[in-house]
């Protein structure tokens, strides 16, 4: 079966699915993305398990599931552990990590406790909670205006109208909250209400996805999109946009992989969301896995290059001194290859008894050797350091000095002046 | 007790079981809250789903030691990628640990539910894994969760030197040249043994409460590490018997989550009860504080007044001397006259004095008064030469505990001030 006679199958039946999990993605992404950047991704977590006693009592006191009733059960659960996790923290000294474990798991073992002790009064499965029942989704319609809409996809719909109308109104003071708190609190932005808003604004989110993906599945959706989006950019409101795409995209392709594979479709999601967020960390541009080995790989051959043209250098002057021939006999360890490379590039060339420099390498030889010197000069003059310590910290600098800092060490240790070891500073070509 | 049924064999089995993982788990788990790694035990508790159902797959039958092998071998897995993505990547600790914990997960629910859907036999309770599901076990699988949980007792005790060293001053200890790297590996690898183990009583989801539950509850009695974790295996012990005994009475009712729930009780009754650190303890100090603070303020006023009427005040001078408005202040200050006056630090002035004022209710400073308002008048002195001279050794005494001034004054330079 294709795809597309797959979404036109039923009724729409999986499409309305698929509407669904990104429905309750995008609202996740949106205010996961304020969490990650706050660091208080693990609040999510603890927010998702606690939601479980909230609901049952909500259940229990006549509520129908998706029902607004469940709703504020849900949040009122939430708000409970986020106030447990403060005052553990408050008045008892707990770090806030241990404090969430304490709330959120002893919250969610008693709406265990709950849900098995009445379960033939509730149609509750703790199971099912914890990892929903996206399969089933399209079976609980209510009528509207001639269409069956989907209850859960309803409810998903209701809640980011909300979310996005809370974010626009906040917008401004979330991220001046989001960034420091101190400075805003300064400036007058109400930041503990901010906060309770971001809190009850993830409550809300996870209470929307907890039928529909379940609520563990939730902190994936809450999380993985956000973490993604911040290795791909830095700008938050970029941050925003790129996790609300691959939230929609993971429930997409999550809901379909998990169909062809005859498995749950939350599970599935989750695992999309992970595979994104693993490609991210391979092959971000600049931050990525990838990016980075190559990148000092490539620092690595410059150090190579560098420091073979410096040792040619350095055999020129000594033979200048004796009086023997300007080369090169002995390749330092991994050399040969650099060799090679600079041999094709025209900066050494290769005679009889080893290598010598070109002109041009001769220049830029030049310029590691006066780095390397320039900064012993420096060191040795600012730093209480033995003679015979200045050379490794010199080595090491010789291959990041620019133009302009060489010239203002220069002018510092003077023009005429010679490294500690009392070898003239070559002058910049 | 014939109220009780007596505990049948299976009952046994079980109690034995969970309470040695009960045990271990508070053991380790009082490290790992001190190293504050308190939710790490969390992602590898719900990175097990995978490993259990892999080896399942791998297997093809559903024996305990197998499924915990899988189990531990997945979570050992996600630390990893935890570490790695701490390392090296710029996504931030809380983010790094959500991501392992959702997806991992989310992994272990599809594999489950492949395997479900698939029909493949006896892969049909699997999902017992998600809440633990201690009926099921045998008096062989008893045995197997005794003698890991004891050999992670033994660890602990053998390296328990190493390990607090580390949990306290992790760069004092890299510095002295132990391998802080190797020693937190060795207890995240402890912690994933103790998940896996309590995985079959508590399920993945509760399981990290056993790990940090009873931890946090001993820190409400002690400050001595050793007691601390002696304390937190007797609490996941206790836990572990109340839970078995009640689901074995209200055979309805899930073990892991009634063991928990008695671990969280135990904690709410250290939380308000234990001495020193305990929530009606500090209310109690922080209250004593106040009274005291009161009193001398009183004193002081009480001293002014007498100073500007010849000896005598009455009560509504010296309150519009204290400092503070409103009904709390009002009260306090109520209180602490009371006081102050039962301790015989101001009694009534004699009627002539009272004719002098021409008011009702004139007072005096007897000299046991006098004397302790001149002592705060002094002690003031010489705090606010402390203050001026040395702010700094000023403020850190103060959070710690208030010193007399002539420990940071010096006597002589103290006896100058006042």
């Amino acid at each position: 079966m294709s795809v597309l006679s797959l979404l036109t199958a039923g009724e729409g039946m999986h499409a309305w699915a698929i509407a669904t999990a990104a429905t309750v993605a995008a609202g996740c992404a949106l205010v996961g993305t304020l969490l990650v950047v706050r660091r208080m991704s693990l609040l999510g977590d603890a927010i998702s398990h606690a939601l479980l006693p909230g609901i049952v009592v909500a259940v229990l006191a006549g509520g129908r599931p998706g029902g607004v009733l469940v709703l504020a059960g849900a949040v009122a659960a939430a708000m409970l552990t986020v106030w447990l996790t403060q005052l553990f923290r408050s008045a008892g000294g707990l770090a806030e990590d241990a404090g969430a474990g304490v709330a959120f798991t002893t919250l969610f073992a008693l709406g265990v406790v709950l849900v098995t002790a009445v379960a033939a009064r509730v149609d509750l499965d703790p199971g099912c909670v914890l990892h929903g029942v996206l399969e089933l989704v399209p079976f609980d319609t209510i009528p509207i205006a001639g269409f069956e809409v989907p209850r859960a996809f309803l409810t998903a719909a209701v809640v980011l109208a909300i979310l996005v109308a809370g974010a626009i109104a906040t917008w401004r003071w979330q991220v001046f909250t989001a960034f420091d708190s101190g400075a805003a609190q300064a400036a007058g932005v109400p930041v503990a209400a901010v906060t309770t808003g971001l809190l009850a604004a993830t409550a809300l989110a996870t209470v929307a996805g907890f039928e529909a993906v379940g609520a563990i599945l939730v902190v994936a959706m809450l999380v993985v999109p956000a973490a993604t989006a911040e290795l791909l950019t830095r700008r938050l409101h970029r941050m925003v946009a790129v996790a609300i795409l691959l939230g929609v995209g993971a429930s997409v392709v999550g809901y379909l992989a998990a169909w062809w594979c005859n498995t749950s479709a939350a599970g599935m999601i989750a695992v999309v969301l992970g595979i994104e967020y693993a490609v991210c960390v391979l092959l971000s541009p600049g931050d990525g896995l990838i990016a980075r080995l190559f990148s000092q790989a490539w620092f690595r051959w410059r150090v190579a290059c560098e420091d073979q043209l410096a040792a040619c250098w350095r055999a020129e002057e000594a033979a200048a001194h004796t009086g023997m021939a300007p080369v090169l006999r002995r390749s330092m360890p991994g050399g040969s290859l650099a060799c090679g490379w600079l041999a094709t590039t025209g900066c050494l060339t290769r005679s009889r008894r080893g290598w010598m420099l070109t002109p041009r390498g001769r220049e830029q030889a030049n310029m590691v050797v006066r780095s390397h010197r320039l900064w012993e000069a420096w060191l040795g003059r600012h730093a209480d350091v033995p003679l015979d310590h200045l050379h490794p910290p010199a080595e090491w600098i010789e291959h990041h000095l620019g133009t302009e800092v060489r010239r203002r060490i220069e002018a510092e240790v003077g023009l005429q002046a010679s490294d500690p070891h009392g070898r003239s500073i070559p002058p910049e070509p | 007790m014939t109220g009780l049924p007596a505990l049948s064999y299976n009952t046994m089995v079980v109690a034995v079981g969970v309470a040695s993982v009960g045990c271990a788990a508070g053991v380790i788990g009082s490290l790992c809250v001190l190293r504050r790694r308190a939710l790490v035990g969390d992602a590898a508790a719900h990175a097990t789903l995978v490993g259990v159902a892999l080896a399942f797959l791998a297997t093809g039958r559903r024996d305990l030691p197998v499924l915990l092998a899988g189990g531990f071998a997945s979570a050992v897995a996600a630390l990893g990628v935890l570490v790695i993505l701490r390392r090296c990547t710029r996504t931030r600790d809380d983010a790094a640990t959500a991501i392992v914990l959702g997806v991992s997960f989310g992994l272990g629910i599809t594999l489950i539910s492949g395997i479900t859907a698939r029909g493949i036999p006896g892969g049909a309770g699997l999902e017992q894994f998600l809440l633990g599901h201690t009926a099921a076990l045998t008096a062989g699988d008893a045995v197997l969760l005794t003698l890991v949980s004891a050999a992670v007792v033994l660890i602990v005790m053998l390296t328990l030197k190493e390990a607090t060293l580390v949990a306290f001053d992790a760069p004092f200890a890299a510095a002295t040249g132990w391998p802080v790297t190797l020693i937190d590996y060795a207890l995240v690898t402890l912690v994933a043994v103790m998940v896996v183990v309590g995985l079959p009583a508590a399920g993945a989801v509760l399981v990290t409460a056993l790990v940090v539950i009873p931890p946090v509850a001993a820190r409400q009695w002690t400050d001595r590490v050793g007691t601390m974790l002696v304390l937190s295996g007797m609490i996941g012990v206790v836990s572990a018997v109340i839970g078995v005994s009640i689901s074995a009475v209200v055979p309805r009712l899930a073990t892991g989550p009634l063991v928990v729930l008695a671990a969280a009780m135990i904690f709410g009754g250290s939380f308000l009860a234990a001495p020193g650190r305990g929530w009606w303890s500090r209310s109690w100090r922080q209250r004593a504080v106040e009274r005291a603070w009161t009193q001398g303020r009183l004193l002081a006023a009480a001293a002014e007044a007498s100073a500007v009427r010849g000896g005598c005040f009455t009560r509504l001078e010296v309150a519009d001397l204290v400092p503070g408005d409103g009904l709390r202040a009002a009260r306090q200050f109520g209180a602490a006259w009371q006081t102050l006056v039962r301790e015989g630090a101001i009694a009534a002035a004699p009627a002539a004095a009272e004719a002098r004022l021409a008011c009702v209710g004139a007072w005096r400073l007897t000299p046991m008064g006098q004397a302790a308002a001149a002592e705060r008048a002094r002690r003031v002195r010489c705090w606010k030469a402390v203050l001026e001279s040395a702010p700094q050794d000023a403020k850190e005494f103060l959070t710690i505990d208030l010193p007399a001034p002539e420990t940071l004054l010096g006597n002589e330079r103290a006896a100058e001030v006042a």
